[in-house]
This record gives structure tokens, sequence and C-alpha cells, in this order.
């Protein structure tokens, strides 16, 4: 025996590496916060995480006199690591928003109206409860769907099932990031989840396919992209728009949209002529690789020049630059990929070249999750339903499992047509079905079908206009939410919401209004912990580490084992497939009788004097959060369309006018600023997604901008999944006066 | 004395009548008027001494640098600025309190033309004075009233200046203001005070100096003139405080019915109380 | 003591003002105003042959501030450490200062009536801590430090690695905020933002060109003639009043 033994070694030999791990709450580089800088002893720092979106940012507060005065990153963060976003920063200016929820209020004129009178919590849970009993009565507790988004909301998750409805759905599968998580999940066994587990720091070239990132803000995200560039990565960006990313990339193909599969059939089969791929990994860990290979024979890059409008020198130089700097090549899985209604198939494509690049769970590819055992609260158990869910998840569509997020549109699809049975309530938490919905004619027509309808949130967003009742509640600042239990990072780690500051008006937290709500409908069983500490404390026990150390440094990281070969027995298998293999050709898929290897299916094309609608995010906004946020709203009050040159001629558009977008369906958007530029194809028309908001009680957004929501009134359903592919809506731009 | 005898130049004096006269003491500065000019001295020197150290910066700069550099070191340019302001807005509410108080008596615009008006005597006077100087004529001054040309000048310079100086400061002192109308300000502030500075010049000269004018100098202190000075300076103020002193008498002795010509002589001016003050003098 | 400067890397700033967030949150920079703002070059080139990148500026700190001499009151000065304040106390908010940065830095904040501009967060810096931008920029693309400390980042990046400065041939202030990055892309992003031209506020022209010299020339005549009329009185020994 050699008397060097590795450390992973020794670690499977005592099997306690699980143990071991969990005891050893590393706090490397931790440093206990000290009072602010500005030399006044009675600032306090608050350690807690954002939510100005979900990427879930490590923060530190300062606050005096219960105050809070402003908002840093928190350098003991071990994902963010100080470094905090635009919108982060401004998180202050959301806390003291004038425009927000105060108190309960119950509708007193019709639907839409806008009219409600304050009324107490008392009285305002009392109807919660009753209305809820009743629709119970009348039809049963499937008939309440609830829409949540957010940490938050996760507590009222717990008693809306206790209450007895399986319908639950957040936009965040179908109409977001789904799709790759079923591609993925079928190839590696394992979903991307969030944090991507993407390294783009340690990568020799990255791929961006539709991503937009600098737009899309996500910190450490950022701080990654900046630093693999910055150490000499090489950067290939698929986009027809010029984004920022694409400004900095070594090529940039402005490939036609919907055209994406074709594009990544042919880097496969360039990588395969030229045996660019990890033949040692492949044999090791993969099947199908001769499927593969001779499924691709046929799509050269010559074939897919005409069909992605890129030059086959292009393709190839480009699939040839991964496979030189292979297993270092970060594909990025994209995040909101509901594009085409093809999309878990694109998904797969991705997930297929980073395994043939032999990227999956190596250094500057994919690295994988390490396993945190975090508590769990027993629960009395969930009352079972013989009706099965409304959204078709599991049935109609059988990759959306009971892990997913459920498929927002179908239950809207299930209110309007009350099958396979009657929905008759709405439970909306932090979700705004009217922006983040399609086909919101459809949304409006099923509200009005509701017999009761309640929004829980924290501004007054368009869709509270409708409801019978609004619950304040409050900000990320001034509440506890479950901490943060992160494994896709290389150091997995806890990271606490704590409050900031006490809830201001009657705005209560998420964790408050579900205890209360459970109590008014005799649920109070479902929520055997006393109080956000006794929360925290359950679920963090069995991690050895305590919650007075969680919350004064903010995050406790662990050891991580992100590439193979710092893996152990104690994590699993490396890839939990029904084979236990990487599945280049999916056997699930094969089994429901869906495509197992992509197919490429050409999208339409815009119809004469239109562009496709394409949309994104700009750095200092989130979707349709941020646009109440004055300081934000300083930065970037509305939104413009961007389109080429060309399509604007034909269309009379000059740059800086003022337009309005139609669509094929005739549909109108508000008037929209045109923004005529070379950085976009002609047969594209993008504009940022968040802004027009339909809101008069959002002063600051309200009527600012356009939104493309009612734009998308066609979506393209991915068959797999249950996804709305939402990029498939052609538009006209007219003049605003010829309107 | 008829008041109809009383000719309209000072006549000749003889020694005894001179020598009587400088016995005499006219009041001719109430002793708010006295106050406040002192006040206002104290002020200016105050403000003159910290505003000439607050402006520092090469371009601008009035005092030389050594000065600047002295005030800023010993004091702070901080503690002088707002000592500036200080004393500043103190000036202004006194001065407030007087125009109200006062407005009757100082700032009727009646009063403003009776006491610093510049008349036909006044022109007259300013040539032949400057001439004087310069030797160049023989001829005699005509006769001023309260306050003679040149005094009425400076006040005239004082009255305009004031106000602007003090608003100039209060658009620099409080930051309510767009920037261009501050920079305005700013040089309005200091061209009006070096106007007022160059009046200066010559009202301390006058005024301290000038040994011809030394009663006016006392009158400051005591309130008081001695009556051939005021005869001999401000003829035409000694003519009616004469006129006064006049029906004052007749008042006491009791009317003469068939004297019309006494009655004809009762001024058409408003009665002046005795001793009330025409204006703030040189 | 120190001359403290901020390289900003091209390369890696995505444009996403982060940095303009947490300087409005951390000194109360009012709406529509900024100490240090992000403006992205406009994009050149042809389809699909395109550049665009984006361009950070505050306060430069000067070596040579231009905006120092215009400032009346002394109010904005330079601290020893090379960072060029502004002293709120005594700034009456004349925006001559405004009118003399060619880089345009520097704003009159309505909500106190002075002028504000970045200062590299002098009292932050005082406090042993980095300038707030620097602190949050995610992509880590701004770098900060003391260009006396030779082991310091910001020495290696202006006098070993090139960093460049917004400069033009008729202006060089030696602005201390320099910039990095691929060569065609700040070639692209300097001549997209050129500083301007020093200028003088009419007020401040006034007084300079005109009205000092005639206050000095009124005050010096009188001064004058009124030291003649006293040399005159002396020597000729004008008659008393008493005689």
């Amino acid at each position: 025996m050699s008397s060097k033994l590795t450390r992973r070694d020794f670690l499977r030999k005592t099997g306690t590496t699980a143990a071991i791990t969990s005891a050893i709450a590393t706090t490397a580089g931790a440093q206990m916060l000290q009072p602010g800088h500005r030399g006044d002893t009675r600032v306090e720092l608050v350690p807690s995480n954002c939510e100005m979106c979900f990427w879930r940012c490590g923060i530190l507060a300062e606050v005096k006199d219960g105050k809070v005065l402003k908002i840093q990153g928190n350098p003991n963060h071990p994902l963010t690591q100080g470094k905090l976003c635009a919108r982060g920063n401004a998180g202050t200016a959301l806390l003291n928003d004038p425009d927000r929820l105060k108190y309960p209020l119950i509708r007193t004129g019709a639907r839409g109206e806008g009219k409600f009178r304050k009324a107490s919590w008392d009285e305002a849970l009392d109807l919660l409860a009753t209305r809820l009993n009743d629709i119970k009565k009348k039809y049963g507790p499937e008939a309440v769907a609830y829409f949540p988004h957010g940490v938050s909301s996760g507590f009222f998750g717990t008693v809306m099932k206790a209450f007895g409805t399986p319908n639950s759905a957040e936009p965040a599968f179908a109409q977001c990031r789904g799709a790759r998580d079923v591609g993925y999940q079928l190839t590696f066994g394992r979903p991307v989840n969030s944090p991507e587990p993407i390294d783009l720091e340690e990568a020799k070239v990255i791929v961006l396919i539709g991503s937009h990132i600098g737009e899309n803000v996500f910190t450490s995200q950022v701080t990654a992209f900046a630093e693999g560039l910055k150490r000499g990565a090489k950067l290939i960006v698929v986009d027809p728009r010029f984004s920022t990313a694409a400004s900095k990339a070594d090529w940039w193909m402005p490939i036609r949209p919907g055209s994406d599969i074709a594009l990544m059939l042919a880097w496969m089969n360039v990588l395969i002529a030229e045996e660019g791929y990890d033949a040692e990994y492949l044999e090791k860990y993969a099947l199908g690789l001769k499927e593969l290979s001779e499924y691709v024979k046929p799509f050269t890059p010559e074939w897919a020049e005409p069909l992605t409008d890129l030059s086959a020198s292009m393709i190839r130089e480009t699939a040839l630059a991964m496979a030189a700097a292979r297993p270092a090549v970060a594909i990025h899985p994209g995040r909101h990929v509901s594009w085409y209604g093809d999309d878990t198939q694109r998904a797969r494509a991705m997930a297929i070249l980073t395994a043939l690049l032999g990227a999956y769970g190596r250094k500057g590819g994919m690295f994988l999750p390490t396993k945190l055992k975090s508590g769990r609260i027993p629960l009395p158990p969930m009352p079972e339903s013989d009706k099965g869910r409304a959204d078709g998840g599991g049935s109609k569509f059988p990759l959306a499992s009971e892990e997913s997020q459920g498929l927002t549109q179908e239950l809207v699809e299930a209110t309007l047509t009350g099958q396979p049975y009657p929905i008759k309530a709405w439970i909306v938490f932090g979700q705004n079905v009217l922006e983040s919905i399609p086909q919101r004619q459809k949304t409006l027509k099923a509200i009005e079908q509701l017999e009761f309808m309640a929004v829980i949130d924290v501004l007054p967003v368009e869709q509270s206009d409708y409801a019978d009742l609004v619950l304040p509640e409050c900000t990320y600042l001034e509440r506890y939410d479950p901490p943060a239990i992160v494994t896709t990072a290389k150091r997995p780690f806890v990271a606490v919401r704590q409050a900031a500051c006490e809830p201001m008006y009657e705005s209560k937290p998420g964790w408050w209004i579900a205890k209360q709500a459970a109590k008014h409908l005799g649920l109070e069983g479902y929520f055997p912990w006393q109080d956000p500490d006794d929360h925290l404390r359950r679920l963090i026990a069995p991690l050895g580490i305590r919650e007075s150390e969680l919350k004064s440094l903010g995050a406790v990281s662990f050891a991580g084992r992100p590439y193979i070969e710092d893996r152990t027995e104690d994590d699993g298998p490396l890839f939990p497939t029904q084979s236990g293999k990487i599945e280049l050709v999916s056997s699930v898929l094969k089994d429901l009788k869906f495509d197992p290897l992509p197919v490429y299916v050409p999208q339409d094309s815009p119809p004469e004097g239109f562009a496709r609608l394409i949309y994104g995010r700009a750095p200092m906004h989130s979707f349709a959060r941020s646009e109440n946020n004055k300081w934000l709203a300083d930065l970037m009050p509305e939104n413009q369309v961007w389109i080429g040159p060309a399509f604007a001629a034909k269309g009379g558009v000059r740059e800086g006018q003022k337009v309005v977008l139609q669509n094929q369906d005739g549909i109108r958007s508000a008037p929209i600023y045109a923004r005529v530029t070379e950085a976009i194809r002609n047969d594209c028309a993008y504009m940022v997604h968040g802004f027009g908001a339909n809101a008069p009680k959002l002063r600051e957004a309200h009527r600012k901008g356009a939104s493309d929501t009612p734009l998308i009134s066609r979506v393209k359903v991915d068959p797999i999944m249950g996804g709305t592919g939402m990029r498939v809506n052609f538009v006209r731009v007219l003049p605003a006066e010829e309107a | 004395m008829n008041a109809k005898s009383l000719p309209l130049i000072p006549a000749t004096l003889t020694l005894d009548q001179m020598r009587e006269m400088q016995q005499r003491q006219i009041k001719k500065h109430h002793v708010a008027i006295v106050l406040l000019h002192w006040f206002n001295a104290l002020v200016w020197f105050i403000e003159l001494s910290t505003g000439l150290g607050l402006i520092s910066a090469p371009a601008f700069r009035i005092a030389p640098e050594w000065y600047t550099t002295m005030m800023t070191n010993a004091f702070g340019a901080v503690n002088l600025l707002r000592l500036h302001i200080a004393i500043g807005m103190v000036w202004i509410i006194v001065f407030l309190v007087y125009g109200v108080f006062g407005y009757r008596d100082y700032l009727h615009h009646e009063v403003l033309i009776r006491e610093i008006g510049l008349d036909r005597d006044d022109f007259e006077w300013l040539r032949i004075r400057t001439l004087l100087l310069l030797k160049r004529t023989k001829e005699a001054l005509p006769p001023q009233g309260n306050y003679n040309a040149g005094q009425k000048l400076f006040a005239l310079l004082v009255y305009a200046a004031l106000p602007i100086i003090a608003l100039t400061g209060l658009v620099m002192a409080f930051h309510v203001f767009p920037p261009s109308l501050v920079a305005w300000a700013m040089l309005l502030h200091l061209v009006a005070v070096g106007m007022v500075v160059s009046g200066l010049m010559v009202h301390a000269y006058m005024g301290a100096v000038f040994p011809e004018e030394k009663p006016a100098f006392f009158s400051m202190i005591t309130g008081m003139v001695n009556e051939l000075y005021a005869y001999r300076h401000h003829y035409k103020w000694w003519k009616e405080i004469k006129e006064e002193e006049r029906l004052w008498e007749q008042e006491l002795e009791g009317p003469k019915l068939d004297d019309t010509s006494a009655r004809s002589e009762v001024s058409p001016l408003k009665p002046r109380e005795e001793g009330s003050p025409a204006d703030n003098g040189l | 003591m120190a001359r403290y400067a901020m390289v900003i890397d091209t390369e890696r700033c995505v444009g996403c003002q982060s940095c303009t967030v947490a300087c409005k949150s951390e000194w109360d920079v009012p709406e529509g105003f900024a100490r240090t703002r992000v403006r992205q070059t406009g994009v050149r080139g042809t389809y699909p042959k395109l550049m665009t990148t984006f361009h950070v500026s505050q306060c430069n700190n000067c070596d040579k501030p231009t905006c120092v001499p215009a400032c009346p009151t002394g109010s904005t000065h330079q601290a020893e450490d090379g960072t060029v304040r502004v002293n709120r106390q005594l700034c009456i908010g004349c925006g001559s200062c405004v009118a003399a940065c060619p880089y345009g830095a520097r704003f009159v904040n309505p909500v106190i009536g002075r002028v504000d501009k970045c200062d590299f967060c002098s009292p932050r810096l005082q406090a042993g801590v980095q300038p707030a931008c620097v602190e949050t920029c995610p992509a880590k693309a701004k770098i900060f430090g003391n260009l006396e400390d030779r082991s310091s980042d910001v020495y290696r990046l202006v006098y070993r690695e090139g960093a460049v400065r917004s400069e033009t041939s008729g202006l060089r202030i030696g602005p201390n905020v320099y910039y990095a990055g691929k060569e065609e892309m700040l070639e692209l992003e300097m001549s997209s933002f050129l500083p301007g031209e020093p200028r003088t506020v009419p007020a401040a022209w006034v007084w300079t060109a005109l009205a000092k010299k005639f206050v000095y020339l009124a005050v010096g005549a009188t001064f004058l003639g009124q030291a003649v009329a006293f040399f005159h009185q002396l020597s000729s020994g004008e008659k008393q009043f008493e005689e």
C-alpha cells in the first residue's frame, strides 16, 4: 500500500464522508462582519439575501435605528462574494416605494375597477377561509388553483396542499426553464437547476445560445463570465441580435431564429467526423455514440448553412474551436428557453454536445452538484386527490412531473373550459399572471369566470385590481424566508434570508400569512414550528451549523465535489439516468414515442412585412418586477423595439420614432420608441420584457413603454413537458400616429 | 428775527454773532440713527474682513493672498463663512426692524426726496466743490440742506447697494436657487460691495479726517452740532430750524390777530418735531 | 501620501449600471443625476461585422484639475491623496466648476443646492473601505488603488500595461480614471466619448474680465483721491474751523 493516500481514498475508506463534510462547516475566508464604515456605531450590518430577482445574491443591509440605509453585497457569500447588481442595490427604493401594498383590501367595485376598502387581517383571512371552504363544499378542494412565485410562496403552498388541491403552477417551468431541465435530466439524469452549474471562469470556450449574459444579469454568473473571458476564453454567441455578450464574442453567429437545432446537429456532425469528441469519456460514461454518429451523418455544415443563415465555414470553425478546447467547453444551458415548442429537443441537443465534448462533470464545462443533507419538517400526511392535476402534468405532459412547478397556461385553460373539472378560485402569491403567462386575453377571460380570487403581493400590479381580496406581503428586506440551500455551486452553501427591519404599514411576511391562513382554515397542524427561528433551526440542524452563526455570517459553505474526479460513493451515481450512464439517445423519449434524438423542424418564416417578435432582459430591471422602482426607472424608464434598417425602411419607420406593434392576429401594443439598428436581423423585432404595465396604482411604471405579453397571442406548446414556446408571433411596425 | 428777513444764502456774520452761534448746540441726529451708524460700521468691518478672507480663488480674489491665507489659517474658511452669514443675517434683521418702525421717518418717499434728493443747489455745489479742490475757481458754495450734496450721493449709493448686497447674500447663503442665479448674485454682491467701499473712502475721510467736517464726526457720537457749523455748512437746514423756533415762540405767545404777516409765515412744511432727524447723514 | 486612481477594464464591463446604483444609494444622488455613469457607444460597422462597447465615466480627480481654480469660494479643492473634493459647507452652488469640467463630471445637486460629484468615495477611503462602485461591480471591471504603491493592480495596469487616459492634444489635465481593454474597443470607446472644453459661466467671466478691474479702479481712485486731499490739507494747512 502506498504511503501516499489521496484524500479521496481516505474519505472513501472511512465511509463517513457525508458526516464529516456536513460537520465541517468550513467558513474558509468568512469574516465576522464589522459595523459599517460610516463611523456611526449605531449602524448594524444585517446579512440576508436579495429578491429583486431570484438569484438570491448575498447582501448586507446597513441598518440604523430600524431603517435600512443602504444595501451592499455580502463578501461572505460563497457564490456572489460581495458583488451586487443594479437591482440589488436598488432594494431600498423598493422598501420605500410609496405605491406598495400596505393594508389588506376587500373589493368593493367591479372586477378590474380597482375599488377596494381597507380591512383588518382578521376580517381578510376570515373572508379567505370562508370563500375557500364554500368552494370546497360546492366543487371540492381541487377547484382552487395556486399561482405562486418566489421563495416565500412556499409556505402558502403548504396551506394549499393541506387544503387538498394538487393544482399549483409557477411560470418558471412552462414559461421559462422547464424544457432545459427536462432535456438535461433525460440526458444526464439531473435537471440543470439554479444557479446553473456552468463553469464559465475555467472554460476555454464559452458557448451562449440565445443567452444574453450582461443584459441578463445574475451577479455571480456575470462575475464568472467576465473572469473566464479575461483568462482568455473564446466566446461563441449564437443570437439573432448583437447583444452585449455578442459584442465580446470571437464569433457572433446571427442565426435565423428557430434553426438552433440545425446548427447543433451540424456541430455534432463536425465533432464526430473530425473525431473532436472526448472518446475516453464517452467510452466510460455514455451510451448511444454509434447511433448518434449515424444519425448526424447527413447534417453537414453545408446542409445547415441555408437553414441557419450561417456560413458553413463558420459552423465548422466554431465546432473545431470547441473540439480543440475540450473538455473545458462551457455550453450554457440557457435559462429562459421556452421559444418554439421544440425546446426540450433543443436542450437535448445542447446536452448531447456537452457530453460529446466530455464537459459534463469536468473543469471548464458543467460541474456536478454536491448534495447537502438539510432538514425536513415532518408534516401530517397531505390529503390525496383522486381527481388528479388539472394541468395535465404527468399525464397529458408526461414529463411535467410532480417535482416540476406545474403548467400555468394549462390551469388557465382548465379554468376557462371547466375541463377536466371546474376551477373556481385562484390564489395568486407573488406571480404576475397577466404579464408572465402568454395569451393574456385568455387569462383575463378565465379570471372573469372565477368565483373567488385572492392576490398576495408586494406591489399592486394589474391583476390585483381583479381580485376579491388583496393581501400585502412585506418585501424581502422585512421578512424571514426559508434559507437558500444551494447545491449547484462549486462550494454548496446555505444562505439565510432574515428581516433587516420591521415590516412597514400592515404588510406581513409570507410565513405569517400562511400560518394565519392555516389557522383560519383549521390546518394549523401543518405548521408545527413556532416562529422563523424554529423553522430555520429545523432545516439546518442536520448540516451541523447553528442558526446564530448563519444569521451573523449570512451564509455558510461546505466542501464541494464539483468534478467527476472528486466524487465519492456518497454522492450517488454520476449519471442518475435509467441506465446509469449519459444517454445520448434518450430511452425515456423513445418509450414515450417522442424523437429520441433531436430532429430539426423548420419554423415558419415571418409573413411579408412582418418580423418575429423576440424579447429579453435589461440589466437594470427584473422582468416585470422592477419598473416601478424609482432608481431603476431613472436609468431605464421605458423600453424600445429594436428593428433592422431594411425592415424599418419597408415600414416607413425612422430611428427614435414612436411606433405601435401589431401582431399576426391584429393585436396591437402600446406606443413604443423604435431603435433602428444594425445590431439585429431584419426578420426580428426585439424588446425588453416587463414594461407597459397597465397598472394605475404603479405610478412610476404605469403605461411606460410597451408590453410584449398581449402580442404573444399564439404559443407553440412543447408536447414533451408542456412548455409554451412564445417566440412564434410576428409583428408589423406602424408609426404611432397612423395606428 | 423775522423769518421773512432770512436771506436765501447765508449772510456774513459778525464775530460776536459767530461766537454766540458757536456756543449753541442743535440736534442733528436722533440717537437711533447714531446707534445704527456705528452698528453698520461694525458690521461692515466684520463683513469686509471675513468676506475678503473668503474669496480665496486666484481668479476671484480681491484681497492679497497673504490676507486670505492668514484669515483661513486663523479661523478656518467654514467659520469665516458662518460668521459672515450670521452677522449678515443680524444686519438684515436690524435694518428690517428699523425699516418697519421708522418707515414714516426714514423710508417714505417724501422724506427721501426731501432729505437726499438732489436739487439745483446740490449740482452747483458739486461743480464748485470739485473746482475748489483743483483751485480753479473762487465762487462761493451754494447753501446746502440737512445733508450736503456729497453726503446725499453717498446716501443714494448706499440705499441702492444695501438691498442688493442683502438679497444677493441671501441667495448665496440659502441653497435653494438655480446655479446661474447664484453666479450672478455673487457678481452683484462683489460689485455692490466694491462700490460702497469706494464711497466709504470718501465718507471716512470726510467724516473723520477732513478738519472742516470735525463737528460732523462728533455729531455722529453726540447727535449734536454747534449752530455756527450748521449756519455755514447746512444753511437751508439751519433756516428751517430757525423758522420752527420762531413758530414755536409764536405758539407760546399766542396768535397776534393783526399780524397777518406772521400768519402768512406759517411754514407750509409739516411741523417737525423738535429734534427729529431727517435721515442718517454722512 | 497617496495618489488614488481607478482603472476601468472595458473587456470585463457589461454595462449593467450596478456601479451607478450603488453610488446613488451610497451618496443619495437625486433622480436624473449620477456621480458615475455608464454610456454605450453606438454600434459601429456593418452587419454582421459590428462593434460596440461601454464607457464608464465619473470625476477623474485630475492631476491638474480645471475645476479647482474656477471655484470662487475655494470649496472645491485638491486633497493630499489626489482626490478632488467639494467642501459642502463652503459651496454656494454657483456652478462655475460644473462648466469648468471638460468631462461633464459635476452637477449641481438640486436637493442640497450645492455641487456634487464623485470623489472616489473619500469618506469610505478614510475608513479603509473600497469605493462603493468598485465593491459592487459584478464583472470586477473597476480596479482601484494607489498609484504610488508599486505592488498595486492600478500601478501595473497604468505603468506596465498601458492603460489609457481620456485626453486630447488640447486637453491634458491628468485624469486619474484610466481605461484598459482590447485596443480596438478602447479606440472606439475613447473616440466616442471625447472630453469637451472647460468653460466659464457668464457671471464669472464678467467678474474676472471686467467687474473686478472696475472695482479695483473705483476703490483705488477714491482712495488716491482722498490721499491727495489729505496731503493737500496737511501742506496747505486748511483753516481750522474756529479762528
